[in-house]
Formats: structure tokens, C-alpha cells, sequence
């Protein structure tokens, strides 16, 4: 019998059906299959939602509290700020990179599928709360700017050495790839950096470990750091193109070990 | 269809023809009316841009095409078989397809121009605000416009710049999306320069800076463009002030090394700085275009991006096609459809009435019958009919778009079901 908490599969498949369809109109140039593909995303982020809803309800606390619904939770933030993005900037090639990290977090909630369950009384705190909520928040916005600078690097590759790739004519000018960048990283780092203080802050409160350094700690930090460079070169504008390759990746290597270890 | 175009463009007519004929805005209306008001025109609608004059009717009358050459030729002031040379004529379905190929931009000089469809939106305006539309017209009109948009939105037809100043606009739009707010220097008094700088400058740029060997050259320059004219010597502080650098002069050496920009980009905080290099031989150092936030194209680079445009238009082009010959069947069909509905309407009450007719006396025939015997025969009867008029009906909903042909049809059929 189907269940609220199954929206999860409905979610995912149609992000799948979504994704597909949005990577094959890169080869088919078909404004149709686009539009498919993004109706096929926002059907998914609707049952993805409820998903979510239900555990809020369910649960009685944000869906934040283990890596399926952490995961979750990025994945539905991304798509949520993408869509905004999308509606600003009518950016579509973000999409090519956006779609299938969301697939994949989502991916990645329903195959761990812990079960719904209560906070333990130890974790049930405002200010635990707050840390987790910031921190993916932050997480989500960092993810898009990272998008976004990628699409800067392709964008500035394909004009300095005058080709033209599959992607020239999705991605908008330099300048607006390089902004929304920008943006979504100082908005995210500064959600970030308080969703981390306000953990440092619980961890001291509570004694729950505070200079314990596990994976997904470790993980965050390095995170942390290495998007301060990467926004340290956009705001004094000493941006340059292969520097910036090496920070992003790192980064998001460092905030995908963070996600999972979540579990640790 | 009863419709008929008679035009002429830059395929068919030199421009001295062309300019004869051609209709400026103010004068459109009344010149509507006046082919509105031919012997033998029913609906009118005037199309003249600076590369083609067309005159659209619809009438079931093909002696009007006669009537419509002399005033053209009375207009041009011309004799008439100096203007027939010149002319085509067009004749009912190939009409729409013609129009909205012209719409589509597709029978453009420069395939895919997207002016045209605006021209042929505004003529059609005219003539509907006067009146000289029919319901014929109305109808071609509507889809006109509705097939040009659909080819734009579904093959992106005029996207690309297919000439080296509009490369060169599409290029800065690449990098600096917005190009208004930006500052533009324009290098020397070369042809190709001073247009691509008026492409720049038709696209809001803030302020143009003119740098010219001779300096009252500059001035001049700089007064086409609203702009500033500046000391050729110093070019090199204008850099740091310049987002799009423009050189089109004869010197025969670089005027812009690599130093000069890296100097210009540190003063300007590393925001980018698109050089275009016109002249030849070339005065910006193509070790520039390594420098990081520096993205330099010669006048080569901007001439291969308009080419692998214009092959990209031509590609478009062929969907565009496709679209145009899906939407003329679609409109035919329905005009035909359309035009045959009194006749089928008339067939059918004819064959009812028989078939009522003729039932009622069989009935009476038979004696009593119980109500399915009676319900058995009428689904018999009516059947019947439906099926020897299936393939009449058909062939009505059809027919050619060729008037005579369908009205020769028309004409069968009623002999045959003898109706009046």
C-alpha cells in the first residue's frame, strides 16, 4: 500500500526521468525536451517535498538529523534555489551539473533509508537544530555557487581559445556566471559559517566532543577553507582560471566527505 | 484558396526597380485602400520593406492580376512589360507557403534576419485597421505570424550574428552579458572599426572613446558616437578604463602588447577586457590573448564565428523548412475543409431526406414490425447512407487548393446528388 514516505521513490524517479531527459537534450536541441525535462524535475521536487513534509511532521524536527534525510534535504535546497535561479537568470546549462547532484543525493538518501525516528533526547536543542539547518543550507548554496563557477571556467575556456562547445549557447556571459557565483557563495559560506559555530557552540555546550575530530568534521573544515580562498579570490578579484579548478574540486570533494560522513 | 501575391525582391528586381516601388510607412494605408479598391479584389493586404514590395489578394477572380500588374507598373512609372520582368506571381496554396517562408525569414537576403517578421506583422496591421482584410486574409494573417514564431522559437533561426561587427557584439554579450554601463575604445579610423564601434554603441554603451593619429579625425569620430575623443599617446591609461578595445588602424606594428595589459587589468581589478583586432597586420600582440581576463579576437577569429554562424543558420534553416511545409498542409487542409462545409451540409440533409423518405414508405410496406425490426432498419438505412457519402465527403474535404479544380469538383458532385 502506498505510503507518504514513499514520495522518496516518486522523487527519485522522476529527478531520474528529469535528468535523463535534460543530459539528452544536450545532444537533440530540442527546447521541447528541455521543457520535459525541467516539468519532470519540478513533478519530482513536489513529491520530494511532501517527503519531506511528512518526516517534519512525523518526526517533529527539521529532516536533517541523519545522512539519508541530510541528503535529502541539500537535494531539495538546490533544486529550490536552481528553480529561483532559473526563473532570474533563465541559466539552462546549470542544469547539466545541478539535475544530477541532486539525483544522486537523493540517490543516496533512499539507498541508506534509515527508518523515521525521533531525536534522541541528548540531540533535542535549538541550538543543534539551528547548526544542522544552517550548516546544509549553507551546504545547498555553496553547491550552486560551485555550479555557477564552473560554468565560469568553461564559459572563459571556450572564449580564450575561441571553440565553441556543446554547452556556448546554455551558458550565460562570463559576468553573469561569475555574479551568481559569487553570490551563492558568500550567502552560502556565511550560513555555512554560522551553521558551523552554532555546532562548535552546541559541541561545548554539551560536551558532546568538541575538539573531536571525526571524518565528517575534518571534512567541514577543510570545506570551509578552502571556499574562503575561492571567495577570497572573487571579492578581491584576483580570480584565476586553473586556481580556481583546483579549490572548487577540492572543495566539493571535502563537502561530499563531510555529507557522508555523516553517518560516522 | 482563392488567393494571389504579386511582388517582386532582391532576387528578381535591381534596386533602381525596388526603390521605385517601394512604400514608406505613412503612405502604407493609403496604398492598401487603393488595391483594395481594384475591380475584382475582395480582401487586400500591402507588404514593402527594402528588399521586396508584395501585393496580397484574395479574389476569385484571376483577371485581377492583370488589373494589379498596370497599377504596380502605373506606380512605378514604368511600362508594363518592363515591370513583368521583374515580377512573380503566386498563385493560392503557394501563396501561404510563401508567406510564411518571407514571415520566417527564410527567403531573406540574410537567412533567418529577424526584421521581417516584424514587417510583415505591421503590414498586415495596417491593412486590418482599414478594414481590407477578409475573412481569408484574416486567417492567412494570423497564421502567418503564428508559423513565423513558432520557426524562430523552435529552430532559434536569427540567434547567431552573421557578420563580423555583429560577431564581435555577440562575443562582448558573451562575456559581459549586459553591455550597457561599459566603455568602449575605439583604435584608429578604419571602416570595419568605426562599424563595429556603431554596433557597440547601438547597444547602450556607456561612453566611446575615439584614439586617432590624427586627432581631429578622432574628434569627428567621437562625435558619431556621442563619445570622447583622446590622445592617441595615451592609450595606454585609456586601457585601464576600457572594457572593449577596438583596433582598426594602418599602423604597421602593435600598438597593445601583452604588459600593457596586464598593467590595465591589475588597475582595473582583474574585471575582463574584450580586445578585438582589426587591422592587418595586426596591433594587438597576440601573446595578449594569454594574459588571464583578456580575451582577444582578430578580425580572422570574428570572420570564422560568422561563418560557423551562417552554416548554423543554414542548417536552421532546413528545420525551418520542415515546420513551414508541416503548417502550409495544416492551413490548406482546414481552408479546403473549411470551403466545403455548405456542400457537404447540403449532401447530407439531400441523402437524409431520401433516406426518411424511403424508409417511411418501406415501413408502411412491411406492416407491423416490432421496435428493435423497426430500430434494425433505420441503423441499416442510415448506415447506408453514411457509407455512399463517406468518399463524396472526402474527396470535398481534400480537393485541390486550386479554385477551379475544387469548384469543377463542387459542381460534379451536386449534378450527381442533384442538388440545386
Amino acid at each position: 500500500m502506498f505510503q507518504f514516505t514513499d514520495f522518496i521513490y516518486v522523487a527519485l524517479a522522476a529527478y531520474a526521468l528529469g535528468t535523463v531527459t535534460a543530459l539528452a537534450s544536450l545532444f537533440v536541441r530540442s527546447k521541447r525536451l528541455q521543457h520535459a525535462g525541467l516539468i519532470s524535475m519540478i513533478a519530482g521536487f513536489v513529491a520530494h517535498t511532501i517527503w519531506i513534509g511528512t518526516i517534519c511532521t512525523r518526526t517533529g524536527h527539521p529532516p536533517i538529523t541523519n545522512l539519508p534525510e541530510t541528503a535529502s534535504f541539500i537535494a531539495w535546497t538546490v533544486f529550490a534555489v536552481e528553480l529561483g535561479l532559473w526563473i532570474r537568470y533563465r541559466v539552462y546549462a546549470a542544469v547539466f551539473f545541478v539535475y544530477p547532484l541532486v539525483l544522486i543525493l537523493l540517490t543516496l538518501s533512499a539507498v541508506v533509508g534509515e527508518n523515521l525516528r525521533a531525536l534522541d533526547p541528548g540531540l533535542r536543542s535549538n541550538i543543534f537544530t539551528t547548526h544542522l539547518l544552517l550548516s546544509t543550507v549553507g551546504v545547498a548554496g555553496l553547491l550552486i555557487g560551485l555550479a555557477f563557477s564552473l560554468l565560469a571556467v568553461l564559459q572563459d575556456r571556450a572564449l580564450k581559445n575561441k571553440t565553441r562547445g556543446r554547452l556556448w549557447e546554455l551558458i550565460p556571459s562570463l559576468d553573469v556566471c561569475r555574479t551568481v557565483s559569487q553570490r551563492a557563495l558568500a550567502i552560502g559560506f556565511t550560513i555555512y559559517t554560522v551553521g558551523l559555530l552554532a555546532g562548535v557552540l552546541w559541541s561545548y555546550r554539551t560536551d558532546a566532543g568538541f575538539m573531536e575530530m571525526r571524518v565528517k568534521q575534518t571534512g567541514a573544515v577543510v570545506a570551509w577553507i578552502l571556499f574562503a580562498i575561492l571567495l577570497q579570490s572573487y571579492v578581491t578579484n584576483t580570480y584565476r582560471r586553473k586556481r580556481t579548478i583546483f579549490i572548487s574540486a577540492g572543495a566539493f570533494v571535502a563537502i561530499a566527505v563531510a555529507i557522508v560522513g555523516i553517518r560516522g | 484558396m482563392p488567393l494571389i501575391l504579386v511582388g517582386l525582391n532582391h532576387r528578381t528586381a535591381p534596386v533602381d526597380v525596388r526603390e521605385r516601388l517601394s512604400i514608406s510607412e505613412p503612405r502604407l494605408g493609403e496604398t492598401t485602400l487603393e488595391l483594395r479598391g481594384l475591380d475584382g479584389v475582395d480582401g487586400a493586404a500591402v507588404l514593402s520593406t527594402c528588399n521586396r514590395v508584395e501585393v496580397i489578394v484574395s479574389t476569385r477572380d484571376e483577371d485581377v492580376i492583370a488589373h494589379i500588374v498596370e497599377w504596380l507598373a502605373t506606380r512605378a512609372s514604368t511600362v508594363r512589360a518592363e515591370l513583368e520582368k521583374h515580377l512573380y506571381i503566386v498563385r493560392h496554396g503557394d501563396v501561404v507557403q510563401h508567406l510564411f517562408r518571407v514571415a520566417s525569414g527564410l527567403d531573406s537576403m540574410i537567412v533567418g534576419e529577424p526584421q521581417i517578421g516584424g514587417q510583415v506583422r505591421s503590414s498586415f496591421a495596417v491593412a486590418h485597421e482599414l478594414g481590407t482584410l477578409d475573412s481569408l486574409l484574416t486567417q492567412l494573417y494570423e497564421n502567418t505570424m503564428r508559423v513565423a514564431k513558432k520557426v524562430r522559437t523552435d529552430t532559434g533561426i536569427g540567434e547567431h550574428a552573421v557578420s563580423v561587427p555583429y560577431a564581435a557584439v555577440e562575443l562582448a554579450k558573451k562575456i559581459f552579458g549586459d553591455l550597457r554601463g561599459l566603455h568602449v575604445l575605439l583604435l584608429g579610423a578604419g571602416e570595419m572599426g568605426e562599424l563595429t564601434a556603431e554596433h557597440l554603441h547601438a547597444q547602450n554603451v556607456k561612453q566611446v572613446f575615439v584614439a586617432n593619429r590624427s586627432y581631429e579625425r578622432a574628434v569627428e569620430l567621437a562625435r558619431q558616437f556621442d563619445g570622447t575623443a583622446v590622445n592617441f599617446d595615451g592609450i595606454e591609461e585609456q586601457l585601464a578604463q576600457s572594457d572593449i578595445v577596438i583596433a582598426s588602424t594602418a599602423a604597421p606594428h602593435y600598438l597593445v602588447e601583452p604588459q600593457h595589459v596586464t598593467r590595465a587589468l591589475e588597475a582595473r581589478r582583474n574585471r575582463n577586457l574584450f580586445l578585438i583586432d582589426l587591422s592587418v597586420p595586426r596591433n594587438i600582440n597576440p601573446a595578449v590573448g594569454r594574459v588571464d581576463g583578456a580575451y582577444l579576437y582578430n578580425v580572422d577569429d570574428l570572420q570564422q564565428v560568422a561563418d560557423a554562424n551562417r552554416d548554423k543558420r543554414l542548417q536552421k534553416a532546413a528545420q525551418a523548412e520542415q515546420i513551414v511545409a508541416r503548417e502550409v498542409d495544416g492551413f490548406r487542409k482546414r481552408l479546403v475543409a473549411q470551403d466545403a462545409v455548405p456542400t457537404i451540409l447540403e449532401l447530407q440533409q439531400r441523402l437524409e431526406a431520401i433516406r426518411s423518405g424511403e424508409l417511411e414508405k418501406c415501413l408502411r410496406r412491411m406492416g407491423p414490425i416490432t421496435a428493435e425490426q423497426r430500430s434494425a432498419i433505420e441503423t441499416f438505412s442510415t448506415q447506408l447512407v453514411n457509407k455512399i457519402l463517406h468518399y463524396p465527403i472526402l474527396q470535398l474535404k481534400e480537393s485541390s487548393d486550386e479554385p477551379q479544380e475544387r469548384e469543377s469538383l463542387r459542381r460534379t458532385i451536386r449534378k450527381i446528388f442533384g442538388l440545386r
